[in-house]
Formats: structure tokens, sequence, C-alpha cells
């Protein structure tokens, strides 16, 4: 009956891999609705990039093709995807919950005065449409229900498998005037991160420390120890480099780095999202936290439920006496 | 520079959370409460300007029930020079945008330069307001800010994108800065801070007030919060610290790492 509009995301020219994975989600709502579903590609260059996402997703497939729209811009973006709202007049609005996407649906909600569901994971589809998605840093999970259309949602990257139907689709340029002169967020550039002291991607052994920890000194004393006993490399979340105990090379996560170690010792880390897309690449994770519900222990091999302060001590000892 | 600063008051990170009675969100009593750890680093933000220029009036907003109003004082002894408290329990139901609509409406009586908020809360984990608020008010914006410079009316914002990588925006003022941990340096509310703030002024505001009233009907609801189901294949162990110890050296040989 309605229409779902999946808003997809040009990186490097290509689409994203999490466009296909919207596309996954808006087919299996579509189908459980009765619902179709069209999409739009926006950016400089879009043609190809329209035909092969047409090929997936068989509905038809909008363009806005404009040179303003090479880098993220606010104001173009909202300008362009009104113009695929005006053609569509969905019911549902999907975006990937990127540093675009939740930079641009928030604003696209307010303008269309539509309801709004972030960084969802999943949805429910069997009964009134439900979205999932997590609340208190991953602690606890939520089930969003709909009250009144349309609504706009942001998915997860990842959160669920890109869609790899084949189902002839169309594309149809639209014509939409974006005045360059009157864009209020100017882009100036895009600076590529700087080469680190400490490469975190290259290391065996990594122990990290979180917000449990509670200051720089407390790292000396108990993480660093344990990392020099292990031959390893100490590690951080976001919470620990932002207050300013460690320097940013040490962070681990989406916005830190991406490692791959043998052994990955997680202490006084809660595993929100953000930190274990950086580390659940590891072979081995131990998570130590005193909280038994704590989301790390879904990513680890082996989990201490207890105090950081008493285990890491008696790892460390323990090492070292192994060592002789 | 007038500022508005929109600060909300959240569950302490560390308190225990549990489901309240109706299910679709925690129990609230019992916990302690703290200011958004995005909202310090935006008022952060909005009182290095006034350290330059003494002549800017920082202006603190918080909807919320009573309880709000120790985070307003906290922030008013941090350095801000007045507080609005929004407190309406029709825009405590509301929804992302009911809410977004309430805030629009104070920056459209207070007519500020720049505003500034967290990128998320720690406990909705929305990022939702801030663009919605943008849009509302009329002005433009940028989130998961990292680094902000001013001159004159003009930000240069570095917005934090996935990889390292950032992206460098310009805006001018009125405009919307919605911040990432980090940015800065928290300061501390000094003891002569906390004293006058005793005699700040704390303004309490209606939806009638702000012109919101019977526009709250949420749009999206919450209709069950729950600890996730655990599909971890992880082992626990067992036992005092140093049968764990041991437990784990065992491990880390058998991993050939020792
Ligand atoms: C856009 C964006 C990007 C982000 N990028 C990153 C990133 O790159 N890396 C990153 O890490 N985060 C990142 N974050 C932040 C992330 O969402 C979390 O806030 C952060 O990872 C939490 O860090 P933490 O686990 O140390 O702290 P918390 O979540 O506060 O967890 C502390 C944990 O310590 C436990 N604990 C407390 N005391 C003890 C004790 N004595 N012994 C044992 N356990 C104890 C608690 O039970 C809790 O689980 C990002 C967020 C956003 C929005
Ligand atoms: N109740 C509130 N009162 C004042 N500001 C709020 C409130 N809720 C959210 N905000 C602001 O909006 C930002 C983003 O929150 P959210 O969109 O809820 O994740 C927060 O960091 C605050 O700056």
């Amino acid at each position: 009956m309605g229409n779902i509009l999946v808003i997809t995301e040009l990186q490097r020219g290509k689409i994203r891999e999490a466009s296909y994975e919207l596309l996954s989600f808006a087919k299996k709502i579509a189908a459980a609705k009765g619902h179709s579903v069209c999409s739009v590609v926006l950016g400089k260059d879009v043609a190809a990039e329209a035909e092969a996402f047409a090929k997936r997703s068989g509905g038809p497939v909008y363009t806005v093709a404009n040179p303003v729209l090479e880098n993220y811009n606010v104001d173009a973006y909202c300008t362009a995807i009104q113009a695929a709202v005006d053609k569509a007049k969905p019911e549902l609005i999907l975006v990937s919950h990127t540093p675009s996407g939740w930079d641009f649906a928030p604003r696209i909600a307010a303008r269309l005065d539509a309801g709004f569901v972030s960084d969802c994971f999943n949805i429910d589809a069997t009964g009134d449409l439900v979205f999932v998605r997590r609340v208190f840093g991953g602690k606890m999970d939520a089930r969003v229900a709909v009250k009144s259309t349309p609504v706009v949602a942001t998915f997860q990257p990842g959160a669920t498998e890109a869609c790899q139907d084949s189902a002839a689709g169309s594309v149809e340029a639209l014509d939409v005037a974006i005045d360059a002169g009157a864009l209020r967020t100017k882009f100036v550039e895009v600076k590529a991160p700087q080469a680190k002291g400490v490469d975190l991607t290259k290391a065996e052994i990594i122990v990290s420390g979180g917000r449990a920890l509670g200051g720089a000194d407390k790292f000396k004393e108990v993480i660093e120890p344990l990392a020099e006993a292990l031959g390893g490399v100490v590690g951080a979340s976001r919470p620990v480099v932002d207050a300013g105990w460690l320097p940013h090379e040490r962070q681990v996560g989406s916005t830190g780095q991406v490692v791959s170690p043998k052994l990955y010792i997680a202490a006084g880390i809660s595993g929100a999202i953000q930190h274990v897309v950086g580390m659940k690449g590891a072979q081995f994770i131990v998570a130590i936290n005193k909280d038994p519900d704590a989301p790390i222990f879904e990513v680890a091999s082996l989990g201490v439920v207890g105090d950081l302060f008493e285990i890491v001590p008696a790892l460390t000892k323990a090492i070292k006496a192994a060592k002789g | 520079m007038k500022i508005l600063v929109y600060l909300k008051q959240v569950p302490h990170q560390d308190a225990r959370l549990d489901v309240s009675g109706d299910g679709t969100w925690i129990k609230e009593e019992n916990i302690k409460f703290e200011i958004n750890s995005y909202d310090s680093y935006a008022l952060e933000e909005a009182l290095k300007i006034k350290d330059q220029d003494a002549t800017s009036e920082v202006i603190v907003v918080s909807a919320g029930p009573e309880r709000v109003v120790q985070a307003l004082r906290q922030a008013l002894g941090m350095g801000a020079d007045r507080a609005i408290h929004v407190r309406d329990d029709s825009v405590d139901a509301t929804d992302a945008l009911g809410l977004a609509k309430t805030l629009a409406n104070v920056a459209k009586a207070e007519k500020p330069d720049v505003i500034f908020m967290g990128f998320m809360s720690d406990d909705g984990n929305f990022a939702a307001i801030a663009p919605m608020v943008a849009e509302l008010f009329g002005v433009p914006h940028a989130t998961a800010v990292i680094a902000l410079t001013r001159n004159g009316d003009t930000f240069i914002a570095e917005r934090e994108l996935e990889g390292g990588n950032l992206e460098v925006v310009e805006l001018k003022a009125p405009c919307l800065i919605a911040v990432q941990t980090g940015i800065n340096q928290v300061r501390y509310a000094s003891l002569k801070g906390i004293m006058q703030a005793k005699k700040k002024p704390v303004d309490p505001k209606s939806a009638g007030d702000l012109g919101v009233a019977g526009q709250l009907a949420a749009k999206v609801a919450i209709e069950k919060i729950y600890v996730p189901a655990k599909s971890a294949t992880a082992e626990i162990l067992q036992g005092s610290a140093d049968e764990i110890a041991e437990k784990l050296v065992a491990k880390i040989k058998e991993l050939g790492l020792l």
C-alpha cells in the first residue's frame, strides 16, 4: 500500500554495504505490510551505481545528480532528499546511522513533521511495526512502536545481511535545483587520520582499560603492569581518552583503531557497539567486568565477573610467576 | 554572544538500572542522576567563549522533572548565567520530535547566536534532538563535533567520521553545534561559583508558556525495554581472584602466548 523510501549512501563513488542492508530491512517490512520499496541515490555521478542498486531493489530508484553532492552537505542532502520524498510520498524513510545519516535524518524528520527512531538494529513486522534499538549504551534494548506515519528510521551498519536479490528495477533521474551559494554549512575538507605513535593494529596482545579505571594513575598501577608482563600494549575505551588519561592513539573502536590481536583483554569496559566494532576481530577476548549483564560478555571468549582491581593484579602476579 | 546550552539530566553512568513497573523505562527511585556526559562538554564550549568575551551570556536549558534543577544549578555553578527549566509532564511524555519542538521554541524566544548541545544522550542514545532543533529554529548545524574554532561569528567545526577521518565544515552564527565527548577538558564548579549559583535565576516554563501545548502527541513510543537475552557462548570463570588468575594463565599458555 504505502511506500518505503531507502536513502542510499555513496562512499568514494560506490553505494555502501549499509545501503544494501537497509534494502533488506525495507523488503522485510514491505513483504509483511504490502508496501512498495523505492530508493534514492544522491551524489555527483550516480547513474552506474543507481543501475546496480535497481538490479537488487526491484522498485524505482530515483537519482539526484549534482556536483554539490560530491561531499556530504546537510543542506544539499536535505534538498535532494526532499525531492525524493515529494516523489515517493513514503510512509517510512530508512537511513543508515552513519556520520552523514545521523546528521541529516533527524533534520528531515523535523522538516516532514515525522516520527523518528534512531540506530535500530532490528525490526518486528509481525504485528504493528516495531523497531528494536539499544539504549543505555547497550545495557538495555528497547522496542519502539510507530504511532503515526510518516516515520524516519536510521539503522546501525552491519545489523543485517546486505540484500542480494536480483530483481529488475527502474532508474529515474529527478531534476533538483540546489543553489550552492545558499548552503549554510560549507564543506571545507576531509582530514585523513594522522600517523600514530603506537600502532595498536600490529599488536599481538592488547590489554585495554575502560572508564572503570577512574584515572591515569590507575592505568599505571593496574593495566600497564599486566600489559608489560604479557609483552603486550595498553589500549583503552573512549572515555579514558576523552578524560585525558591516555592519548587518542590508544583508543580502540569506531573512532579509534580497529584491532585484531591474538589476545584482547578488556577490563572495566562495558562493550558499547562503538568499542566492540574495534576489537571483535581479536582471536581471543577476555572480559573482566563486575556487571554480569555487561554487553562485553557477548563478544568475549572467556569472561570474569568480578572487580578488575582484584583480578588484574592477581593475573599480573600469576603471569610473572609462570614466566619464572 | 548569546549562547544557549541544552542539557539533559540522565541516570548516573554507574547506576544500577531496573526496569520500571510498566516496562517502558527504568525505575528512577533511589538512583543518582548526573549531567549527560556529552552536555558537560557542550557547556564547556559555551563557557570557553564567555572566558574570551565576558559580555557573552550563557543560558542553560533543561527539560524534565523537578530533579533536573540540580543539573541546572551545577551548570550555574560552573559559570552559566541563568537557567530555564522546562517542566511539564506532557513534555516528559513526548517523543524526540515533540521535545525538539519544545526546545526549539525556547530558542525562538531567546534568539541565541549559537546553541551548544550534546551529540547524544547517555540514557536514550537517540542522537536526535540537535538536528531537529536546528531545523525547527531554522539554523545550520553540525553533529559529532570534536574540534571547534571561532572567528567572530564564523565557526570552523571538525566532525568525527569513521576510521579517524575528520570532516571540516564552516558555519555562521546563528547556528547549532552538537558536540562529541572529548572536545575539551570540562571544568569543575568552584566553591565561589556554587555560592554565586544560588542567586542565579532558574525560570520554570510549561508547554503552554512555550506554545506547544496540545502539539506533543508522540509519533513513536517505547513499548518495552529489557536486558537483552544472552546469546553469548563465553565461558565465565569462577573462583577467587588467584584461582581465576591461574585459569587465565593456563588459557594464555594454551594460546601459545606465554
Ligand atoms: C559516534 C561515537 C563514536 C564512539 N567511538 C568510540 C570508540 O572508538 N571507542 C570506544 O571505546 N567508545 C566509543 N564511543 C563511546 C561508546 O559509546 C561508549 O560510551 C564507551 O565505549 C564506553 O566506555 P567504557 O566501556 O569504558 O565505559 P562504561 O560504558 O561506563 O563502562 C564501564 C564498565 O566498567 C564496569 N566496572 C565498573 N567498575 C568496575 C570494577 N571495579 N571492576 C570491573 N568492572 C567494573 C562497569 O560494570 C561497566 O560495564 C563512541 C560513541 C559515539 C556516539
Ligand atoms: N530533556 C532535555 N533537556 C534539554 N536538553 C536535552 C534533553 N534531551 C536531550 N537534550 C539535548 O539533546 C542532545 C541529544 O540528545 P538525544 O537526541 O536525546 O540523544 C543532548 O545531548 C542534550 O543536549
